[in-house]
């Protein structure tokens, strides 16, 4: 154990002293951040207010907080995923640079250093995750704070989820990968697509019916819906508190507080149960493939 | 006494047979080179015995154990520098020193003597608390050399170790090795393209295409492969054609070639009105590369 310990810590040091691999993981939050500031809140707020009966004046602090939820919510779904896959560069580029070998030589066993790898890359995806939490509650505890205090641990529980997720699907992919371009490539992969593909960018509700098909099979987006359904619901609530209950429902639905696999609304349970139970079937997946790879040598 | 014995080693890359049944010992205690031009299976040599390669047939033994059964201790017992840095470059060479020294168990105060002993063998003092990244190339190969002796190794294997460096930190890196070689018994294991390293080593075996072209002491090789030079200062060229002594003009002198140094003896003895300022000279491992494998070898300039 105290070997694995001691290369965790040398993968978390390299992770935050190399700023190009630490910057790089916040590309997409930080194109999200321009994407929202510019006309993505702007688009938002249209929408909901052209959904709301007419002659119904709504605060700014509501607004606020309803859109508000929806950036961080966004934020924190996708960085699970983006920052993951740059932390777990580092086991690529331990590869890439033959500097791995260094490590081969010792009598450290291989699956100690894979292990060391995993938790590295949970920790310090976990470690900027909080860090961009705990900035995203301050945020809209001074824009608009709907939050109750019950819907704190259901969030740090989603953002574990999604961290799980992440971290997992990184060491599973990145095995694959032993070049240079390979690095770059799934990079660019990842940080332009994932954003879509869960539903960050802009709601599911609003693409084509194939392909809202298509990312309920994503587990990661059922990480984007839990954190959505538990930043947004009061400030759903208090919007929706002197309207019909029908009214709630299109407001969740249109804005993936909620989410549908073949038309069936999956519930909150459930919705944990895949994020968790996929994100383990990957991690099993990359154990299994990986000793595999190391047989055939 | 062998430390490394290796027999009938194989290894292909698909249709390449990049190690092609060689065998050879290396004696506790000795600096054993391997000489031969790139891809020819030095470094795939080393990856087996270090067991970071599998092989396609053969045996290998590393004091005396096997490196199927038993290459967590063999680990344990070799030291390496790679042919290019492997250590982390952001991190400092005290870092990178500390994270090694913990993979063979060396913690607490034992690492602290250790790395206390290295920086002052290796003079690290200056530097180890800086980015790898940031240091020089000679800087760097000495923190390489103390990473691989991290472990007090009983076989130190290094693979083309001063490529790339200039001069000065090649001498460097040679007193250091060859101090703590005369100190602690060490059996440094070279591969190098290099003749003039090659020519320092006890023992030399020459790769050519994943086999042995040629084997022995620098002496052997240079007696069995090379005949002796006669070097003749201020020769009287005429004089020589008309005793018909084949020569050549090189910088500064004249050169004869002999087949042994017996026959160079004979010459001089025979015509001593010629030979007035000489010296015999061996044949380099250059000429000795070049005639067991035909091919030309590169040298300290190239």
């Amino acid at each position: 154990m105290k070997t694995v310990l001691l290369l965790t810590g040398r993968n978390i040091r390299i992770y935050f002293k190399d700023k190009v691999t630490f910057f790089t993981s916040l590309i997409t939050p930080v194109i999200l951040l321009i994407l929202y500031v510019t006309f993505l809140r702007s688009v938002y707020v249209d929408s909901l207010l052209a959904g709301m009966p007419e002659g119904i004046e709504i605060p700014e602090k509501l607004i606020n907080g309803f859109t508000g939820g929806w950036l961080v919510s966004s934020i924190l779904g996708v960085s699970a995923v983006t920052v993951a896959f740059s932390s777990n560069n580092i086991m690529a580029m331990d590869r890439v640079t033959k500097r791995i070998n260094d490590f081969y030589v010792t009598p450290v066993k291989r699956g100690q250093m894979a292990v060391a790898y995993y938790f590295a890359n949970f920790f310090t995806t976990l470690l900027v995750c909080l860090i961009a939490l705990c900035v995203s509650l301050l945020f809209l505890g001074k824009t608009g704070w709907y939050l109750t205090f019950r819907d704190i641990p259901y969030i740090l529980l989603d953002v574990l989820g999604c961290v799980f997720f992440g971290t997992s699907l990184a060491a599973f992919v990145e095995q694959f990968v032993s070049t240079q371009g390979g690095i770059s490539a799934v990079s660019t992969a990842v940080s332009s697509m994932y954003g879509f593909v869960c539903g960050a960018y802009m709601p599911i509700s609003q693409f084509a019916g194939g392909i809202q098909k298509f990312v309920s099979f994503v587990p990661g987006t059922y990480g984007t819906v839990l954190l959505r359904n538990h930043f947004m619901h009061g400030a759903i609530a208090e919007l929706t508190k002197d309207l019909p209950a029908e009214m709630t429902e299109e407001l969740r639905k249109a804005f993936d507080n909620t989410i549908f696999f073949f038309d069936n609304e999956v519930s909150v349970g459930a919705q944990y149960a895949v994020l968790f139970g996929s994100s383990a079937v990957i991690l099993l997946l990359y154990v299994l493939t990986s000793n595999l790879r190391k047989k055939k040598g | 006494m062998h430390i490394i014995e290796v027999e009938n080693l194989q290894k292909s890359f698909g249709q390449v047979r990049a190690v092609d049944g060689i065998s050879f010992s290396v004696e506790k205690g000795s600096l054993f080179a391997f000489l031969g031009l790139n891809g020819a299976g030095k470094s795939t040599t080393i990856s087996i015995m270090t067991s970071t390669l599998a092989r396609d047939g053969g045996k290998v033994t590393i004091d005396g154990l096997d490196i199927d059964r038993d290459s967590a201790k063999i680990k344990s017992e070799i030291g390496i520098v790679f042919q290019d840095s492997v250590l982390d470059s952001v991190l400092s060479g005290r870092d990178n020193l500390k994270t090694r020294a913990g993979l063979y168990g060396i913690y607490g105060k034992d690492y602290d003597e250790r790395i206390k002993s290295l920086s002052d063998l290796l003079d690290l003092h200056d530097f180890i608390k800086r980015p790898v990244g940031k240091l020089s190339g000679g800087q760097r190969r000495r923190l390489d050399v103390a990473r691989a002796l991290i472990n007090d190794p009983k076989i130190l294997i290094l693979d083309e170790p001063t490529t790339g460096l200039d001069p000065r930190s090649r001498k460097t890196v040679w007193e250091v090795i060859d101090r703590y070689r005369r100190e602690k018994g060490l059996t440094v294991f070279l591969t190098t393209h290099y003749m003039e390293e090659a020519a320092e080593a006890d023992y030399v075996v020459i790769l050519d295409s994943g086999k042995i072209a040629a084997e022995g002491t620098p002496n052997n090789l240079k007696n069995r492969y090379t005949g002796d030079f006669i070097r003749l200062y201020n020769g009287d060229k005429t004089a020589l054609s008309k005793k018909g002594i084949a020569f050549s003009e090189e910088n500064g002198y004249l050169q004869i070639e002999a087949e042994n140094t017996s026959e160079a003896k004979k010459l001089i003895l025979q015509n001593p009105e010629l030979f007035d300022d000489f010296e015999i000279i061996k044949g380099k491992m250059d000429d000795v590369f070049l005639s067991a494998t035909g091919k030309q070898l590169k040298g300290e300039n190239e």
